[in-house]
C-alpha cells in the first residue's frame, strides 16, 4: 500500500503558461502564414471579422473550458444552438416579440444543459455518450421544428446584436467579453470554480464535499446551455434566422479550441486564457482558408491537424 | 500520560458488515491527547475499515464512538472533521493544478465580502500553517511540481488548518526517503507536544518501536490486543497478527552453487540517470540491490530490461547483448517484476489465466493459434506450482489479494519461459505470511536454476534473501557486500556513506 503521490512534473508554476504561449506562438505563426498567402487577411475590415465570428465559438468553447477540465465533454452544442436558432427565430417570428423569443431559446439551451448535467452528475453516465445522445435528440428536434414554418426574417431589433454598436464596438464583443468576464470569476475567484478543477484533477479531494460535488458537476452543463441560449441570439442576428443545422459541428471547433488552449482532457489542467487564444487560432485559421476558398472540408481537416499538432507539442514537452 | 484521563477519542465495539464479509467485529479503540498509536494488522484486518468509520466514510452497523467521554454520531465526514479528526491518505487528495495554498483550504476558502475567494487572505494563512511545520513552500506554487514528501505535508498542512486534534497516517513512510522520514518524524514530534493524537498505520516494525506509544493488533476484523510498545516484541507482534507462531524462520538453506553467469552489466550509464554501473547475477543465485529511494535501484531494472536507453556500457545475457528493447529481453529469458503491480504487471480486468499466458503466448502457441485446452492447463499448472489462493482460473486477477496478484506476475513470467527475474520490491504492501510465501517462492526459483535480481528497500529482507546484495546511491553503484558482510548495518553505511 502505498503513498500514491501526484507525479511530479518537476516544472514551476509557470507550466499553466507555457501551454499558453504555445497557443500563442500557433495563433501568431497561423496569421503570419495566412497573411502571406492571403493579401486581404490583415486588412482592417478582415480582422474585425475574424473577432466578430470568433465571438460565438468564444461562448462555446469558454463553457466547454470548464466541462472538459472536470474531464467531461459536451458534444450536443452544435446541435442544440441550432435547435435554439430555430426555436427564437420561429418564437419571435410568430408572437413578434423579441424578449420572448430569447427566453424560449434559453429555456430549451438551459433545458439540455439540465438534462446532460443530471444524467452525468446524478447517474454517473460518461459524458461523451450522454451528450452524443443529446446530439442526436437536439438535431432531430432542430429539423423538426422548422419544418413548414417561417423561420427567416426576424426583426431589426433582434438583428442588432450582431450588426449593431454599442459605446463603439460591435455588440458581439461586448457579449464575449462580457461572459468571459463572468466565467472567468467563476473559475478562479469561487468556490465553485476550485471544484471544477477539483473534479477534473481529482475527484477523490472533494470526497468531503457530498452533494455539493454532484451540483457542481450539474451546474457545469447547464452553464453550456446558458451560453449556447446567448450564441442562438448571435447566431440568429448575424444569420437573420434560424435554421436547424446551421451550427452543425460547431462543438469540434469549440472543442479543438479549448485542447489548442492547452487544457487537458484529464486531470483539470488548463484555464480560459489559453481558450480564448485557442479560439482566435481557429477563427483565424477558417478565416485564412475562407480566404484562400478552401471548401468546407478543407477547413474541418485544418482545425483536425491543428488540434493534433497542438497536442503533440504538448506531449512532447511531457505535459500531456 | 496518565491512565486515568479521558481519551481524546474512543471507539467502542465497532462492527461494520458488507455484503457476505464482516469486516469489523467488535472492536474498540481509545486514543490520548499526543500519543502516537499504532495500528497494526496485515492486510485485510480492518485496518483501514476502522479508520473510515472514524472519519465518517462508513457507519459503524454497531458500537459507539466517544469524543472526550462523551458519545457522538458520526455519520458524515462533516461530522468527523467537526470532532477534529484528519486522515492523510495513501491516495493524495490533493488537486494538482490548484496552489498549495487553495489545496490546503479546498472546500473551505476564505471569501470576501462579496462572496469570492479571497486569494490574499488564503494565502497569509497557508504560509502561517506551512511554518507551523517548519516549512518554506511557496504557496502559488501548483502542487503538482512538488515531490512526495511535500505533497503529504501539505496533506499534513490541510489537516492542521482544519484544527486537527486526531491525525490518522497510513503508512506515510512509504514513499519517503529516509532524510524525509526524519523530517516526518520531527513533525510528528511537533504534532505531539501540540497535543494531537495519531493513529499510525504501519508494516514496519522499526518505525513501531521508535515512534510509538501504544499498539493495537487486528486480525480478522477483530481486536486483538493493545501493547505498549515498550512492553511488547517484533516477534511477538507478528505472532498476534498473524495468530500463528510465524514461520519466520525461512532461512536460506543449501542453495546449489552459482552456475553460469546469467546476466552481465558492464559500465551502464543510461538516459535516466545511473552512471557506470556494472553487476552480476549467477544462475541460483538471489542478487541484491539496495539504496536509499531515489537512488537509482528501479533505474538500473529498466536500463537492463531495455526499458530505458542506454548511454554507455553494455548488458549481456548468457553471453549474448542485449538489445535495449523489453521485447528482446523477454525473448531472451528475461522478466522484470515491478514494483507497482497494479500499473505494470497485471490486466487488472483479465482473469488469472490470461494474466499467467500473457507474457508467453507466442511462446506456447508457436503457430499463433490459441489453443484453449492448452492454455487453461497451463494456467492450472501455474496456479498450483505457485500455490495461488484463487477461486479458479477465470477469476479476474483484481479480486485476488496483493501476496498472490504478486504470484500471478511471477507465473506469468514464468509462463515466459525467464531464467532472470528482476524483482522490484517484491513484498511491498504485502502482509507479513503473504511475504514469507514470496521468499519461498523466489526460493523456488533459483533452485530451479533461475537467477533473480531483487530490488528491496528493506534491509532485513535482503540479508535474509540474499546472497549477495549490490548497494546504489546517487545512481551509481556504492559497493558489494556478500557473506559475512551482508549485514543490514553495513548496506546502510554503504547506502548514505560518501566515497
Amino acid at each position: 500500500m502505498n503513498f500514491v503521490a501526484i507525479k511530479s512534473d518537476n516544472s514551476p508554476l509557470r507550466s499553466r503558461f507555457d501551454s499558453v504561449s504555445g497557443a500563442a506562438w500557433l495563433l501568431v505563426g497561423l496569421c503570419a502564414v495566412f497573411s502571406v498567402l492571403a493579401p486581404s487577411f490583415l486588412s482592417g475590415a478582415n480582422l474585425v471579422n475574424v473577432l466578430l465570428q470568433a465571438t460565438i465559438l468564444l461562448l462555446l468553447a469558454l463553457p466547454m473550458t470548464l466541462i472538459i477540465l472536470t474531464e467531461g465533454l459536451d458534444l450536443s452544442m452544435g446541435a442544440v444552438l441550432s435547435l435554439c436558432t430555430v426555436v427564437l427565430a420561429v418564437v419571435q417570428i410568430d408572437s413578434g416579440s423579441i424578449v420572448l423569443g430569447l427566453t424560449a431559446a434559453l429555456a430549451v439551451a438551459i433545458a439540455f444543459g439540465l438534462f446532460n448535467g443530471l444524467l452525468v452528475a446524478a447517474f454517473d453516465l460518461p459524458p461523451f455518450v450522454v451528450t452524443l445522445g443529446t446530439l442526436g435528440a437536439a438535431q432531430g428536434l432542430a429539423l423538426v421544428a422548422a419544418e413548414g414554418r417561417t423561420t427567416m426574417g426576424v426583426a431589426e431589433g433582434l438583428r442588432w446584436f450582431w450588426d449593431g454598436n454599442w459605446l463603439g464596438l460591435p455588440v458581439p464583443l461586448w457579449l464575449a467579453a462580457l461572459t468571459w468576464a463572468v466565467i472567468h470569476v467563476l473559475l478562479y475567484h469561487t468556490r465553485f470554480g476550485a471544484r471544477v478543477f477539483a473534479l477534473g484533477g481529482n475527484r477523490e479531494a472533494l470526497r468531503f464535499g457530498g452533494i455539493t460535488v454532484k451540483w457542481s458537476l450539474l451546474w457545469v452543463y447547464v452553464l453550456g446551455g446558458v451560453c449556447v441560449g446567448l450564441a442562438s441570439l448571435l447566431l440568429t442576428a448575424r444569420v437573420n434566422g434560424g435554421h436547424p443545422t446551421v451550427a452543425i459541428g460547431l462543438e469540434f471547433d469549440a472543442i479543438a479550441a479549448v485542447a489548442v488552449g492547452g487544457t487537458a482532457f484529464e486531470r483539470g489542467k488548463g484555464g480560459l486564457t489559453g481558450t480564448v487564444l485557442g479560439v482566435l487560432a481557429v477563427g483565424v485559421m477558417r478565416n485564412g482558408l475562407n480566404l484562400l476558398s478552401m471548401p468546407s472540408s478543407v477547413q474541418v481537416a485544418a482545425v483536425g491537424a491543428v488540434v493534433i499538432i497542438a497536442l503533440w507539442i504538448d506531449s512532447a514537452r511531457g505535459k500531456a | 500520560m496518565t491512565a486515568t484521563a479521558i481519551p481524546l477519542l474512543e471507539l467502542r465495539g465497532i462492527t461494520k458488515r458488507f455484503p457476505g464479509v464482516l469486516a469489523l467485529d467488535d472492536v474498540s479503540l481509545t486514543l490520548h491527547a499526543g500519543e502516537v498509536h499504532m495500528l497494526m494488522g496485515e492486510n485485510g484486518a480492518g485496518k483501514s475499515t476502522l479508520m473510515k468509520v472514524l472519519c465518517g466514510a462508513y457507519t459503524a452497523d454497531a458500537g459507539q464512538i466517544l469524543a472526550d467521554g462523551q458519545p457522538v454520531r458520526v455519520r458524515h465526514a462533516a461530522d468527523a472533521r467537526a470532532l477534529g479528526v484528519a486522515v492523510i491518505f495513501q491516495e493524495y487528495s490533493l488537486v494538482p493544478h490548484l496552489s498549495i495554498a487553495h489545496n490546503i483550504f479546498l472546500g473551505r476558502e476564505p471569501l470576501n465580502r462579496l462572496g469570492l475567494i479571497d486569494h490574499v487572505r488564503m494565502h497569509a494563512k497557508a504560509r502561517g500553517v506551512l511554518a507551523r511545520l517548519n516549512l518554506d513552500l511557496d504557496t502559488q506554487r501548483e502542487v503538482q511540481g512538488l515531490g512526495v514528501a511535500q505533497q503529504q505535508m501539505v496533506e499534513i498542512a490541510k489537516a492542521l488548518s482544519q484544527n486537527a486534534r486526531v491525525l490518522v497516517l497510513d503508512e506515510p513512510t512509504a514513499a519517503l526517503s529516509d532524510r524525509e522520514t526524519q523530517r516526518l518524524f520531527e513533525v510528528i514530534g511537533e504534532l505531539r507536544k501540540q497535543g494531537v493524537a495519531m493513529v499510525y498505520i504501519s508494516h514496519r516494525m522499526d518505525e513501531v518501536f521508535s515512534l510509538g506509544d501504544r499498539v493495537t493488533v487486528l486480525r480478522d476484523g477483530k481486536y486483538v490486543a493493545t501493547l505498549r510498545a515498550g512492553d511488547a516484541t517484533p516477534d511477538e507482534l507478528v505472532t498476534l497478527m498473524v495468530g500463528r507462531k510465524v514461520d519466520m524462520s525461512y532461512h536460506r538453506g543449501e542453495r546449489p552453487a552459482p552456475g553460469e553467469c546469467l546476466l552481465e552489466v558492464r559500465g551502464v550509464s543510461a538516459v535516466n540517470g545511473i552512471r557506470d554501473v556494472s553487476l552480476k547475477v549467477h544462475a541460483g543465485e538471489i542478487v541484491g540491490l539496495s539504496g536509499l529511494v531515489g537512488s537509482g535501484r528501479t533505474e538500473v531494472a529498466r536500463a537492463i530490461f531495455g526499458a530505458d536507453k542506454l548511454t554507455a556500457g553494455e548488458v549481456r545475457f548468457a553471453g549474448q547483448p542485449l538489445r535495449s528493447s523489453p521485447t528482446h529481453a523477454r525473448q531472451l529469458g528475461l522478466g522484470l517484476i515491478p514494483e507497482s503491480r497494479k500499473q505494470q504487471g497485471l490486466a487488472l480486468m483479465r482473469t488469472v489465466c490470461d494474466n499467467l499466458l500473457l507474457a508467453g503466448l507466442k511462446r506456447l502457441f508457436p503457430s499463433n493459434v490459441y489453443q484453449p485446452g492448452r492454455g487453461h492447463a497451463e494456467g492450472r499448472r501455474r496456479i498450483a506450482q505457485l500455490r495461488i489462493a484463487t477461486p479458479g482460473p477465470r477469476t479476474p486477477v483484481q479480486s485476488l489479494s496483493g501476496g498472490n496478484q504478486q504470484k500471478v506476475v511471477i507465473g506469468k513470467w514464468l509462463v515466459a519461459g525467464t531464467r532472470l527475474f528482476i524483482f522490484d520490491e517484491p513484498t511491498r504492501g504485502i502482509d507479513v505470511g503473504a511475504k514469507e510465501e514470496i521468499f519461498r517462492q523466489i526460493d523456488e526459483l533459483v533452485r530451479q536454476g533461475c537467477a533473480v535480481l531483487m530490488i528491496s528497500s528493506e534491509l532485513g529482507e535482503v540479508v535474509r534473501v540474499c546472497d549477495r546484495a549490490y548497494v546504489m546511491k546517487e545512481r551509481a553503484l556504492a559497493g558489494e557486500l556478500g557473506g559475512e558482510q551482508l549485514t543490514e548495518a553495513n548496506l546502510l553505511r554503504l547506502a548514505m556513506h560518501h566515497g
